[in-house]
Order: structure tokens, then sequence, then C-alpha cells
């Protein structure tokens, strides 16, 4: 069963897709880009999920494809856009790494990623493609967040980190029980929140939110 | 009786958040607080008597290790929000916060109440989600004052917290992945109750790494060196009672998580694995604290870092394991929890007296402050481990428990970094707490509430130094046999 999902066409194309939605985010200046990108970077996940749950035949796995496809491919990339215009951000994008280098990493990351998921022997066949890809999108997820300087990046990465497990989850063992995924779900979305509420607060008083501003508390 | 338990705070929540004054919120929020440590104390009571109680189809359960953090949890809620009422309530007096915001600081509050009693009770590897949840919760609670600093301090906070979280998610994910090959794809595959059974038959390979992830990922959240980073911003920004909390109960929802895993893990690694592991990142915090413990400038940091320091320790205790080792940690979390907040109780008396957090700035003290700075200094010799107060004894059973298990140089460093951290600790609290007082500091105490707050927690410091009662030996002894 598991040999049919992860090695079928679809399969490998929804996780190269989302791969090369990664590699969007890294490779755009613009907030609005970067966001879009997100989104349908999420939109392919929830596509991961659904062909899981249909291949499997478990129901769980089509609620968690719905509620990934309401929560992360629209009501986050929402969020974020509404941020974007509220605060009045400049839609430029200032980084500490710039594009070339960025995407030069990311593709040395992507590899490392496959070679180390690689090594673990134990990891069958079938699901190591998956789970490279997973790792890759973990430790992108992670350079975005150090090489970007808006915080709203920073919130990006996390989230992009936060798909790369959903994708492992999915890959290792259909996804975790439905009341766990149901929790994590519903801790995201605070996270957005509530991340979005610092954003507007560091906005308000720093009148900016390049997080290069934030270094007075050391030692 | 767990989902009671759970309701209590939830409810408590709502009901602060619609009402109108300050005598309002503060006697529903008082009322509402013994309620919560009543069903606590309730639910300890029936998990001595019953061992372990499990409701609502498995997703809820209590054994002696969750009734313990139930305990601390409770306990200190309880006095933060006695506490709360003489802090706040200066804060209110002096015009730095109005009713819109103490409304919804012990809405705050009592939510961040549930979270962490929710970490104790979640019977599965689900307490990711909880413990996700306490640092969404006590962020907020942290720009509370729009300072830019508290600002700043929230937002290092909420950022290395729930990158350190989504390691333990994958660490968790790994976990699962391990326990589908012998549960099957159940519900129950994460449920500690039955993890703990079949924990002998993972995969050994999959649980290294998965712990490995945790340890790093539950140990951000508990101020593990160097995940320790934001802990010091996050202890000095935010508000006192909150201060007390964070220190006292949230790091040790942390290390609960941690020791549960470290149970598991155990299992299939053998325990040689994931003991040095746990050693290796106590003896990196004791190291890290040293230093700036000695040069500190702000007593709040400074007690934030000694928070780091005691995290290691309890690290150290799990590491060094066997009976005395595992002993002398779960009694440490206790013993740390309650001194640690009386501490921070102190600091913030002294923070509203003198409306400055730099040791420098502030002097006598004991003079101008008689309870409080007396309450300050004897907190300061149980908190740097000096007899006969609680902290020692279970400083000393853990470094027992080291010489007996032959870690020789894990010990040595250790007994060498808690004498160098006492040397620093007590010369940056003498230079607070005796001399003269500057001028223009008036004699007198802040608020009665928080001198009972305080009172409450010197009984906890004294008694369990010279007398440990049978019930809660019995109990940690309990626990003791959980983690083994």
């Amino acid at each position: 069963m598991e040999e049919i999902v992860f090695n079928s066409g679809i399969m490998q194309l929804l996780i190269a897709l989302i791969l090369a939605s990664t590699f969007l985010i890294l490779g755009s200046t613009r907030l609005y880009s970067c966001v879009k990108a997100f989104g349908i970077q999420s939109f392919l996940l929830a596509c991961v999920a659904w062909v899981v749950g249909f291949s499997t035949g478990k129901i769980d796995l089509y609620i968690v494809a719905f509620l990934t496809l309401i929560i992360k491919a629209a009501v986050i990339p929402y969020i974020f856009i509404y941020i974007i215009r509220e605060i009045k951000v400049k839609r430029e994008i200032e980084l500490y790494v710039g594009i070339s280098p960025s995407l030069i990493i990311g593709g040395v990351l992507v590899v490392i990623s496959y070679y180390l998921i690689r090594s673990i022997a134990v990891i069958t066949e079938l699901s190591s493609f998956a789970l490279s890809a997973s790792m890759s999108l973990v430790s992108i997820g992670l350079f975005i967040m150090i090489s970007r300087k808006k915080a709203i990046m920073q919130m990006l990465g996390i989230l992009i980190m936060e798909n790369g497990l959903f994708l492992g989850a999915i890959s290792l063992t259909h996804g975790m029980p439905l009341l766990v995924e149901l929790g994590i779900f519903f801790d995201v979305l605070i996270a957005v929140l509530i991340m979005g509420i610092l954003i507007f607060r560091i906005n308000k008083t720093f009148e900016t939110i390049d997080t290069d501003k934030l270094k007075t508390l050391i030692g | 009786m767990i989902e009671y338990l759970l309701l209590a705070p939830v409810l408590i929540s709502i009901l602060c958040f619609f009402t109108k004054t300050r005598k309002q919120v503060e006697s529903v929020s008082l009322a509402g607080s013994v309620v919560t440590l009543l069903l606590g104390l309730l639910l300890v009571v029936e998990v001595y008597k019953y061992e372990i109680i499990v409701t609502w189809q498995n997703a809820l359960f209590a054994d002696s290790f969750s009734a313990f953090i139930v305990l601390i949890v409770s306990i200190v809620g309880f006095v933060a929000s006695l506490y709360s009422i003489g802090y706040m309530g200066h804060e209110y007096d002096h015009g730095v916060i109005e009713v819109k915001k103490l409304r919804l600081y012990y809405s705050l509050f009592h939510i961040f109440m549930f979270t962490m009693l929710l970490v104790g009770v979640t019977n599965n590897l689900g307490l990711w989600i909880a413990i996700e949840m306490t640092t969404l919760v006590s962020a907020l609670l942290m720009i509370l004052y729009s300072r830019k600093s508290s600002v700043e301090a929230a937002w290092k906070y909420m950022i290395i917290c729930t990158v350190g979280i989504t390691f333990a998610l994958f660490g968790t994910i790994l976990t699962y992945y391990a326990a589908v090959d012998i549960l099957g794809e159940t519900g129950d595959a994460l449920n500690w109750t039955s993890l703990i059974a079949v924990a002998d038959q993972f995969d050994p390979t999959i649980m290294k790494l998965a712990f490995i992830f945790i340890l790093i990922g539950y140990g951000t959240k508990a101020g593990l060196a160097p995940m320790h980073t934001w802990l010091p911003d996050a202890y000095s920004e935010s508000p006192t009672p909150v201060g007390a909390l964070l220190s006292g109960t949230l790091v040790n929802c942390a290390m609960y998580g941690i020791i549960r895993f470290y149970s598991i893990a155990s299992k299939s690694t053998g325990a040689d694995f994931t003991g040095n592991l746990m050693i290796i990142f106590g003896l990196l915090s004791l190291g890290i604290a040293v230093p700036f413990i000695i040069i500190q400038e702000d007593y709040k940091r400074l007690l934030a870092y000694s928070s780091v320091e005691h995290m290691g320790i309890i690290a150290l205790g799990i590491g060094f394991g066997g009976v005395f080792g595992i002993f002398g940690a779960i009694l440490h979390m206790f013993n740390h929890a309650m001194t640690k907040s009386l501490m921070f109780f102190g600091a913030g008396n002294i923070l509203l007296k003198h409306d400055t957090k730099e040791i420098f700035n502030v002097t006598g003290v004991v003079k101008t402050m008689p309870v409080t700075g007396a309450m300050f200094v004897v907190g300061t010799l149980a908190l740097t481990g000096s007899p006969p107060f609680s902290i020692f004894i279970s400083e000393f059973t853990i470094l027992a428990a080291g010489f007996s298990q032959g870690h020789i140089v894990a010990t040595v460093l250790f007994l060498l970094f808690i004498i160098m951290i006492f040397a620093g600790f007590f010369n940056n609290v003498s230079k607070m707490a005796f001399g003269m007082p500057k001028p223009g500091i008036e004699k007198g105490e802040v608020s009665r509430w928080t001198l009972f707050a305080m009172g409450i927690l010197m009984v906890f410091v004294i008694v369990l130094g010279v007398y440990i009662p049978e019930p809660f030996y019995v109990m940690i002894m309990r626990v003791v046999e959980i983690v083994r």
C-alpha cells in the first residue's frame, strides 16, 4: 500500500512542486509574492494529504486536508496580507543574505537533507523522498528566519518549518492521530494571530518591523 | 475530577473578562484561584488513593507525576494570584495600568494556569500542544506593559520558543513513528499509558534521534543552555507575578515533558545515552549561569540566570539516574518552584519601591522594607543551597547520587559551579539588602497581600528543609518509579 502511494508519479510531482514553492519564497524580494508562494505551498500540502488519504482510505486525512486548505492556504495568507496592508510596510524585503547566495544556500540545504535522510538506514526507501523534502523545508524555513530582517518573514519562516514537519508526519506515519492534528492546527492559527499582534506592537513602539532594531536586551 | 480542574480556570478567566471595576476583578480572581487550588489538591489526594485516574476516553489522565506537576502549578498559581492583588494593585494606584489592562491581565493569568494544568494531565504526546499554548498566552502577558523592552522580549521569546517547540514536534513525530511500528495506527499510539508498556521494543536509532530533538525542543522552553537566551529577557520584562509563574512553574512543565520522554527513550536506547545527554546539557547550563550571575547588574536577570542554573541541576539529577538522582531532581523541581517564586516576589516588591532593576541603585532593603528584606535574604540563602533550607536537601541528594553512580568529574564540576554561584549571588544580593538606604526612599512595605504570598512560600522553604512529610515522600517515590 505505502509503496504505491509514495512512488506514484503524482506524489513525487506534488513534493517537487512543494520544494519549488519554497524556492519561490527564497528567491523573491516582494512580500506579497512570498505570501502567495506560501499559500501555494500549503495548497500543495493539502493535495498530498488528500492523495495519501485517498490511497490509504483514512477518513482522518480528508479532514486534515480540508483544514490545511482552509487554515493554511486561505486564512493565514489572508492574515499576512492584512498585516502588510495595515502597517503599510515597505513591500520590499531587506535581506542579510542576497537573493543569489540565498538560492545557492537553499540548494545546498536540500542536498544535505537528502543525504542526511538517506544515511538513516532505518527509514524505508519509500518515504525517504518525502522525508528529505520535509527536512529541506525545515532547514530552509530556519534559514529564512535568520537571513531576513523583517519580523513578518520570521513568522513566515516558522510556518514553512511547520509545513515541513507536516509533510514529514504524513510521509512517516500517515499523519498523527486526529486529536493531535486538530490541536496543532489550533496552535498554529493562534500563534499566527499572536505574532500578528506582536508585529503590530513592534511597529507601534519601534516604528519599524526590522528586527535589527530589537537589540537592547543583552547579557 | 480532571475535567473540573481544567474547566475552573477557563470559567474564571471568562468571568474576569466581564467584570467592571478593580474590586470585582480582584475578588473573582482570588475566589477563582482558591477554587483551582482546592480542585488541584483534591486531584492530588485522589491520585494518592488510586495511583492513576483516566477520563475522557483516555485523553486525560493523572498519575503521580501529573499530580506532582498539578500540585506545583496550583500552589504557585494561588500565591501568584495573591501577590498579583498587591503588585498589580500598586501599579493601578500609580496609574501604570488602567482597569481594562487589569481585567485583561487577570483573564490571561487564569488561561495561563489552564494551559499549565493541561500540560500535566494530557495523556498524550500531544502534550506538545499544551506547551505551545503556554508560550502563546505568556507572550501576551509579557506585552501588558507597552514598553519597548517588553515588546522586544516578547518577540524574542515567541520566536525562539516556537522554533524550539517545532523541533520538539519533530521528536514527537519520530516517537509516534517508532510506536506505530508496534502499536499500529490507532489514536492510542501516542498515549503514555500504552507507550510506556511497549517502549523497550522501540527502534533505538529512531528513539535516539527523537530524544535529541525533544531535549533541544523542550530544553529551549525549560531554559537549558545554550537555548536559554530568551529567558533573562522574558523574566525581567514581564510583570513580576508572571515572572514568578514562568520561573516557578512553566520551566517545570517543559522539564516534565523532557522527563516523560526520557523514561520512554531510556527503555529503548538504554539509560546511558539519554543520561549522558542530560548531564552534558545540565553542566552546560550550570557553567553558563556562573559568569552571568557574578557580573549581573540587573536583579531580575540575576534570578533568571539562577533559573538556568537550577534547570541544569534538575537535568543533572535525572542524568545521574538511580533512585537518589531522580528523587533529588523531582524534589528539586518542587523546592526550586517555591524558592524562586519567593525570590521573584521579593524582587517585585523591591522594584515597586525603588523603580529600578539595577543592583547598584538599590541599597538597605532590610532597613526600608524589613519583612521583604529579611525574606529576600533568607530566600537567597535557600536558593543558593545553604542548609537548613529545602534546596540544600535536594542538591545534596543529587550530589550524593552523582558520586554513588560514578560520575566523579561531572559531580566535582557541579560542586564547583554551585560554590561559585553561591559567592556571586550572595555578593550581589548583599549589596542590595544591607548598607544605608538611598535618600528619598521611605520606610514601609508595599502591600500586605504581597507579604502574605511570600509568607506562604517561606513555610515550604523552611519546613521542607528539615522534614519531608510522609505522603509527600510517598508521592515522590511513586514519581521516581514512573520515571525509572
